[in-house]
């Protein structure tokens, strides 16, 4: 087993090299490009509406001379054919230096990282959310199949399945932030976070966390609460259930001790991808809730053509997507024994 | 002497998609201390329903009895209290099933699910007490190796390992009854035999007493004293195991037997079978059950349930003309 994981992690590496070459390659080919929006910027410094749209051309009669853009392009690296300032990009990375964002002239770690605490906050709280509502509900469902319980709480949780989750988001603003005024309409934290105390710093938070957590979670419940489920009653009528029962054991018991850990087989394949949790983050609701996390950041990234932070988000993201198969894996052998990647003995 | 467990008129039904319907027809039984039973007959004649009906393991809510009485020891199982019910359920009356692939879990190491037996009859016992006991266990249902089997996982073990594992469960809290339902059907022929043989020598030990329930005639003959033979929810008929075999009075009984290959009957000839099949539940006859397929069957037959005639000790025929089918029979063998 230990082989198969190993061979796993080095498969990172031309899957890695593999998604960034790509991406590289689509920046250089899409249109547009930091140069062309600094002659944007010195054209419409210059005031100069009609140089300002010839700038757009990128070519003569723009702001910067010919010279200038030759030496903005060696600057930026556009001068070299696109493989060559690839591994030069790449040669960097491997020493943990993504670069200059060519928005705000930063380097590309220190805009991530200001963004982590955010992310990480949401990540956590909508995995905790999921799970801490799924499993339970999952598991009573299962239990009372068909009961009135049973079947209110299948239709709320499709219907928060159906609806957009900017939708949501936009209902609960407009609902409870601008009539009911009960939270508030955006922002991480208040203005005067600072000046709070400890208890008072959380209350904040949690405050201006509950829509957009809401938004985030309101659909996220129907898949995972019907897998438990389905996969709960599928194991209460396991024969080995109905051996424990023939043991003595009472029912319950036989549901935790016994068709529980094998109900959550199918869950444990997808936990270990979590670990992305850090880099969640929807656009939509970002910017619905005026929060400053990775969705707002990737997105505006790109609509700038800040490249530097577009690559720097794709190889935090594209290494730990990878990583989080591989723990996915690993949490799956953990949970069922019959599980042995790689070798001859196969599972039945 | 008073029966181990009497089934009185035991009537068991389903609720259906189409209604609720009779599975199980005032089926009565006893079973005496340390004597092996054999409850015989095709599939869905009622006889795993029987057993799930002594142990209380009916599916619910769908199956329930509605007539009659199960007595253990005098104590009435279907009206006893759940907590009641679970103190008998596994430490005095045990049961096995027809698939050991997927009656044992299969995330739970071996020692793992025969500890939780004891743990369950007789909690306190010390971790080494429970080991050494489990080793006993697996040593007297004849697994090799028993260390290494309680740190195994089932899926790491062969069929027949299992079934034995699983034997070894059922005999933990040693067991008045074993309640066995097909458990050597899924496994192949030389596997069921040594099974067959464990089971004997085992009641031999223990003196518990062995409820076989399987379809094969073959099995029956090699390891019960006496059989119970259902048809279609009812009892057909109820015999020691000699007289049944050389003289089956009731037409289903003669049919099964007579279905039987010899290896003194002609090679490359037709099989001997039953005409028809079993009626669904949904269209059983109103009067005896197998009317549809009996060779003697006349008028009132099909209108009148047979009534249950005891011609010997020990006997009993739901048959209308029993006494005539062997009347005729006595005849073919005096010409």
């Amino acid at each position: 087993m230990t082989s198969y994981f190993v061979r796993r992690f080095l498969l990172i590496v031309p899957t890695f090299i593999g998604v960034t070459v790509l991406v590289f390659v689509l920046t250089r080919l899409v249109p547009g490009g930091p140069i062309e929006r600094m002659l944007q910027e010195a054209a419409m410094a210059g005031g100069d509406f009609a140089e300002a749209t010839s700038g757009y051309d990128g070519l003569g009669g723009s702001a910067l001379s010919d010279d200038q853009i030759a030496e903005l392009e060696a600057y930026y690296g556009f001068d070299k054919p696109v493989l060559v300032s690839y591994v030069e990009w790449l040669g960097k990375v491997l020493v943990l230096d993504l670069g200059t964002s060519t928005r705000y002239n930063d380097p590309v770690w220190d805009t991530i990282k200001e963004r982590f605490p955010i992310s990480i906050f949401y990540g956590v709280a909508t995995l905790i959310l999921t799970y801490g509502v799924c499993i339970p509900l999952g598991i009573v469902k299962a239990i009372r199949h068909k009961t009135a319980f049973d079947n209110v709480s299948s239709a709320l949780v499709f219907f928060g399945y159906a609806i957009p989750n900017y939708v949501v988001g936009i209902g609960l603003l407009a609902l409870f932030a601008a009539h009911l005024e009960w939270f508030p309409l955006g922002g991480f934290v208040s203005d005067d976070f600072y000046a709070l105390s400890g208890f008072g710093k959380v209350v904040d938070v949690l405050w201006h966390a509950t829509l957009p957590l809401l938004a985030y979670t309101a659909g996220s419940f129907a898949v995972m609460t019907m897998l438990m489920k389905n996969s709960l009653m599928d194991n209460l009528a396991a024969e080995y259930v109905r051996t424990a029962i023939a043991k003595g054991m009472n029912f319950r018991r036989a549901v935790f001790n016994h068709a529980l850990r094998n109900s959550l087989i199918p869950i444990a394949t997808s936990f270990g991808s979590n670990i992305s949790l850090i880099l969640t983050g929807s656009f939509l609701i970002e910017k619905i809730f005026n929060i400053d996390g990775f969705g707002l950041l990737g997105f505006e990234s790109l609509v700038e053509r800040d490249y530097p932070v577009v690559m720097g988000i794709l190889v935090i993201s594209a290494l730990l997507f990878l990583i989080g198969n591989i723990l996915s894996d690993i949490c799956v052998a953990l949970v069922d024994p019959r599980v042995r990647f790689g070798s001859g003995e196969s599972a039945q | 002497m008073a029966a181990l467990l009497r089934v009185e008129e035991l009537s068991v039904g389903f609720d259906t998609e189409d209604g609720f319907a009779d599975v199980v027809d005032h089926v009565s039984f006893d079973l005496e201390a340390g004597e092996t039973l054999g409850l015989v007959g095709e599939s869905g004649c009622g006889k795993s329903v029987t057993a799930l009906s002594i142990m209380g393991l009916l599916p619910k809510p769908a199956g329930r009895i509605h007539g009659g009485d199960i007595l253990f020891k005098d104590e009435s199982l279907p009206r006893i209290p759940p907590d009641r019910m679970r103190a008998i359920r596994g430490n005095r009356i045990a049961m096995i099933f027809q698939e050991p692939m997927t009656a044992l879990n299969p995330v739970q190491r071996v020692g793992h699910q025969l500890a939780e037996t004891f743990s369950l009859h007789e909690p306190g016992l010390s971790t080494e007490t429970v080991t050494r006991r489990s080793l006993g266990l697996l040593e007297q249902v004849g697994i090799p190796a028993p260390e290494q089997r309680l740190l195994e996982y089932p899926h790491q073990l062969s069929g027949g390992m299992r079934q034995r594992v699983m034997i070894a469960m059922a005999l933990a809290s040693g067991p008045d009854i074993l309640i066995a339902d097909e458990p050597t059907t899924a496994l192949d022929v030389t596997i069921q035999a040594q099974i067959l043989e464990l089971l004997r020598d085992l009641q031999r030990d223990t003196g518990m007493a062995i409820i076989f329930i399987t379809h094969d005639l073959g099995v029956i003959a090699e390891l019960c004293s006496r059989v119970v033979v259902m048809y279609a929810g009812r009892i057909a008929e109820q015999a020691p195991i000699g007289p049944l075999f050389t003289h089956p009075l009731h037409p289903y009984t003669r049919g099964l037997l007579a279905s039987i290959p010899r290896l003194d009957d002609e090679p490359k000839t037709l099989l001997t079978t039953i005409p028809g099949s079993v009626p669904g539940i949904e269209e059983l006859p109103s009067g005896c059950r197998f009317v549809n397929r009996c060779p003697f069957a006349v008028e009132r037959c099909h209108g009148q349930a047979p009534v249950i005639d005891a011609p010997a000790p020990g006997r009993k025929v739901a048959c209308h003309r029993w006494r005539e089918v062997n009347a005729g029979d006595a005849e073919a063998r005096s010409t």
